[in-house]
């Protein structure tokens, strides 16, 4: 017999949107998005907060939504790559990476993007190099880094010229 | 139309999508009444399962069925619980025996995937332990643990090529060189896993599934389940990365079984460690032996290769022949004599990882070259000058080579990395030397192969092109897109292509050993030639001229002299009260080498991938670790139908071959994969790309060939051989194992210092 998994209800303020939501009690905040909100960029990959195809911003800062459960976020931001975007207008980033062809296969490309816009948006003043190593936290196997260090040198001499 | 798509820059058609996230992978489909299942895996390496007990689990919340081998082997519904595509070997769960550890042994299903993780903990497989080999050159000596009963000496696939008179050319050489190689297993590691949902409706099998090869798993499934071929139905989305590892058969006849027995339809998705248990790159051991003139002319050879088949065949029998005809490399080999030998071990089941069966024999050929060169004195660019085919020779396996460009591939990386100008940087500090290496490299293309393609044109104006190519981050539906818009003369925008499904998409052999863009453009130009015939043929009629007098321009048709007259092509179509017209191309390369397992001779390759890297590394004296500071990859391309996605493969690959070359490797402790996650075992990052990287997509001179090679792994196989020798190059050590990791160029360090002290 099917029995019901323990679950409970949290408020999740994602994407600018506060909702109540059902959970089972130990779900990670990837499974949720996933699950309950619908979003395909937050993709669980390597489960142990290595790789950054799950990176979500949590109050405006990159983690992996693998590595923590949902029960413990209830107060915070989460954006999602869907929720960078304004409508059909892109984030400065998003456009960066289409300019630059910045996706292969584009399981990685989402916590990318989102990577690179919490690091410029935390930190003002951060150059390319930091910028790159900041990045050692997301794994591309298609080997798309020279496009997304092309965007990235764009969006930082994007912001230095309007600085 | 006023741009050719063949070279045009143009964006994936779903960029926008792929950027923000919201394409769709295979892992974000859902089946309705949709049940979840978890793989129960052999904790031991070899063994004979006594019994699996399964009642605990089959209590547990949720759980909907418990599935093991022997189910299977007893249930009428299935033909043949046995799947492989060089040999029927593999069961879907272990039946009787394990033999590698972390082989499935049991499925559980339940209705969520949570309780079907908690439900399979339970389950506790005993199993009696024998003893095991994991090693392919042991597995290969007499006496060794017999992986499958069936094959007692572990044999997994022999082949020899023989040609002109080895031994006498050896004898007449001014020197002869023997080195053995060794590169070790790998993981090719898509980012998305494998993944698949299974649906049975009224006998007939739905699946979708994170495969490179729709129309070889519907045709395994078909077999299992003893169906018609009609009777399974295979959907591929757009990978998360495939590099081999969504090759053949995986995952799909285990959640298939799954659905059958739960009667449900059920999904699974591996996780990370899961994905190490399921598919890996072959170990190999290389002996080369080679003879040269007073000139460096490689007069006589002998190439001994032994491959790591895993416990399972997979690919591995015919394989073999592959390895073959490539291990001689890009060099003109009269007298040559080769073997080549798959064993069975108790490890992963082998497969693809990009640039399969290349990457392991190029690093051996290349690296003995280099050493060669270095003993004779003589400069290792010129040494391969004076060995590379040109047009017009013969190759090993007889046949004669055209439109081979390796001369042109090498000139261009050495001149991109400053060849015979010094390596040494100002301002590095003294523990850090630096050098370089080149390596060049050719690749056959499977042969012969089949791909179909279509094209529809619709009364309402819409343009369709159909092929079961799988779009794995290469960008083949966009590429797809491109190549119909060309050969219909139309702008690739209004070419809409659908994702395969082997209900409505062509057959396709595969989608790998970079076949694709030439063996799809060929289909569709067919197919484009036929349906503009038809088109024409209709258009005349209804303006009552010559077929002849009819032409095409931009998607509609125009009479010549009268551009006056013209009419969209779904205006003609609705005029004929016609709604969709539709035709077929064919692409069917002819030759093939392996009729005669000990006798390899003909053609092995419709064409020959070619490429060659150049690399500059910088090697730390005090700690062995070697970084990889510039590196320039080019490739043969034929024409370049897209320039950015053409970069990407050949900087990808480059990018991706320094895992295999640095870092990546199988760890196993008796028996046990000790690095299956992302922590132990490394993939490049941002910080592993080369400062300076470089790549050039070579084309044909002569305007008029617009024969398209792929460009998807020219780059990848010279990468280690490259670095490799560049190492050399900067500190006087020879690395004959990858990877060189930096406890081992230390360690060669250490041993060279005892030596010269």
């Amino acid at each position: 017999m099917a029995e019901a998994e323990e679950t409970v209800t949290v408020t999740l303020d994602v994407n600018g949107e506060s909702r109540e939501v059902e959970i089972v009690a130990d779900e990670t905040l990837v499974e949720t998005l996933r699950r309950r909100f619908g979003l395909r960029s937050v993709r669980a990959t390597c489960g142990i907060g290595i790789c950054g195809t799950c990176t979500v911003q949590l109050d405006g800062l990159a983690v992996s939504s693998c590595s923590l459960l949902t029960q413990q976020v209830t107060d915070a931001e989460i954006t999602t790559s869907e929720g960078l975007a304004d409508g059909d207008d892109l984030a400065a980033v998003q456009e960066a990476f289409l300019e630059h062809r910045a996706y292969q296969c584009s399981y990685c490309i989402p916590g990318m993007v989102v990577a690179v816009d919490a690091c410029m948006k935390n930190r003002p003043d951060v150059t390319f190099e930091e910028l790159r190593e900041e990045l050692a936290g997301n794994l591309c196997r298609c080997g798309t880094y020279p496009q997304i260090l092309e965007a990235a040198r764009d969006l930082i001499s994007a912001r230095n010229q309007a600085g | 139309m006023t741009v050719n798509p063949i070279g045009l820059d143009y964006p994936m058609k779903d960029a926008r999508d792929r950027v923000v996230g919201t394409m769709r992978f295979t892992i974000d489909h859902e089946v309705e009444g949709m049940a979840h299942a978890r793989v129960v895996r052999s904790m031991v390496p070899h063994g004979t399962i006594t019994s699996i007990d399964t009642a605990e689990a089959a209590a547990m919340p949720g759980v909907i069925a418990v599935v093991t081998g022997a189910d299977l082997a007893a249930d009428d519904r299935i033909a043949s619980p046995f799947f492989g595509i060089g040999r029927k070997d593999q069961p879907p769960l272990a039946i009787g025996k394990v033999r590698y550890a972390g082989e499935p042994v049991a499925v559980v299903v339940a209705e969520t995937e949570r309780q079907a993780r908690a439900a399979a903990e339970t389950v506790w497989p005993e199993i009696d332990e024998t003893p095991f080999a994991t090693d392919h050159l042991e597995a290969s000596r007499p006496g060794a643990p017999v992986v499958h009963d069936d094959w007692p000496d572990n044999a997994c696939g022999a082949f020899r090529l023989h040609r002109g008179d080895p031994d006498a050319a050896f004898a007449t050489a001014h020197r002869v060189y023997e080195m053995t190689y060794t590169t070790p297993s790998a993981n090719p590691v898509p980012l998305e896993p494998h993944v698949g949902v299974a649906h049975w409706e009224d006998g007939r099998l739905t699946m979708w599934s994170s495969t490179q090869w729709p129309h070889v798993v519907r045709n395994e499934l078909a077999n299992i389940f003893g169906l018609e071929r009609e009777a399974v139905r295979v959907i591929a989305f757009p990978l998360g990365g495939g590099f081999g590892a969504k090759g053949q058969v995986k995952m799909e006849p285990l959640i298939a079984c799954a659905a059958l027995v739960a009667g449900r339809p059920v999904r699974l998705q591996l996780d990370r460690d899961e994905v190490f248990f399921t598919v890996a790159k072959h170990a190999a051991t290389m002996r080369f032996r080679t003879g040269v003139d007073a000139d460096g002319q490689m007069i006589a050879r002998e190439i001994e290769l032994h491959y790591d088949a895993g416990a399972y065949a997979n690919t591995t029998p015919g394989g073999m022949g592959n390895a073959v005809v490539r291990s001689p490399g890009p060099y003109r080999s009269p007298n040559i004599h080769i073997t080549a030998n798959g064993w069975y071990t108790n490890t992963v089941p082998t497969g693809s990882y990009r640039g399969a069966l290349t990457t392991q024999v190029a690093f051996a050929y290349e690296s003995h070259l280099d050493e060669i060169a270095h003993d004779l004195g003589i400069d290792p660019v010129e040494l391969r000058r004076r060995n590379l085919l040109h047009d017009g020779d013969e190759y090993a396996t007889g046949e004669s080579m055209h439109d081979v460009h390796f001369a042109e591939l090498l000139d261009d990386v050495a001149n991109a990395i400053g060849w015979g100008e010094s390596a040494a940087a100002d301002g590095d500090p003294p523990h850090i030397r630096r050098g370089r290496g080149v390596a060049v490299i050719l690749k056959s293309t499977p042969t012969p192969s089949r791909s179909e393609a279509r094209i529809a044109c619709r009364a309402d104006g819409t343009i369709t092109a159909y092929s079961s190519g799988v779009d794995m981050g290469q960008g083949l539906s966009t590429t797809i897109a491109q190549l119909a818009a060309s050969a219909l003369g139309v702008h690739p925008d209004v070419v809409d292509v659908v994702d395969p499904d082997t209900d409505i998409t062509p057959y396709d052999a595969m989608t790998a050993g970079s076949r694709l863009t030439h063996a799809a453009g060929i289909a569709l130009g067919h197919a484009a030639t036929d349906l503009l015939a038809a088109l024409a043929e209709l258009a005349a009629d209804q303006m009552e001229v010559a077929v002849d007098d009819v032409e095409h321009v931009d998607g509609a048709v125009v009479v010549r002299g009268a551009p006056a007259m013209r009419t969209s092509w779904g205006q003609v179509l609705a005029d004929a009260g016609v709604a969709e017209l539709a035709r077929d191309g064919v692409f069917q390369s002819e030759g093939g080498a392996f009729a005669e397992p000990m006798d390899v001779k003909g053609v092995a390759s419709v064409h020959w991938h070619q490429g060659a890297v150049a690399a500059e590394v910088a090697v730390d004296i005090e700690t062995g670790k070697v970084t990889v500071e510039r590196c320039h990859g080019a490739a043969f391309a034929g024409r370049v139908v897209n320039p950015t996605r053409a970069r990407q493969q050949s900087e990808g690959s480059i990018i991706m071959g320094l895992g295999p070359t640095l870092f990546e490797e199988y760890l196993l402790d008796n028996g046990q994969l000790v690095n299956p996650n992302l922590s132990d075992y490394m993939i490049p990052s941002v910080l592993d790309v080369p400062v300076a990287l470089t790549s050039h997509n070579m084309e044909h001179v002569d305007r008029a060939n617009n024969e398209i090679h792929g460009v998807g792994e020219m780059t990848i196989p010279a990468v280690a051989p490259a670095v490799a020798n560049a190492v050399f190059d900067a500190v006087g050590v020879r690395i004959r194992d990858l990877p060189l990791r930096a406890e081992r160029v230390l360690r060669a360090l250490d041993a060279q210092e005892t030596t010269d002290g």
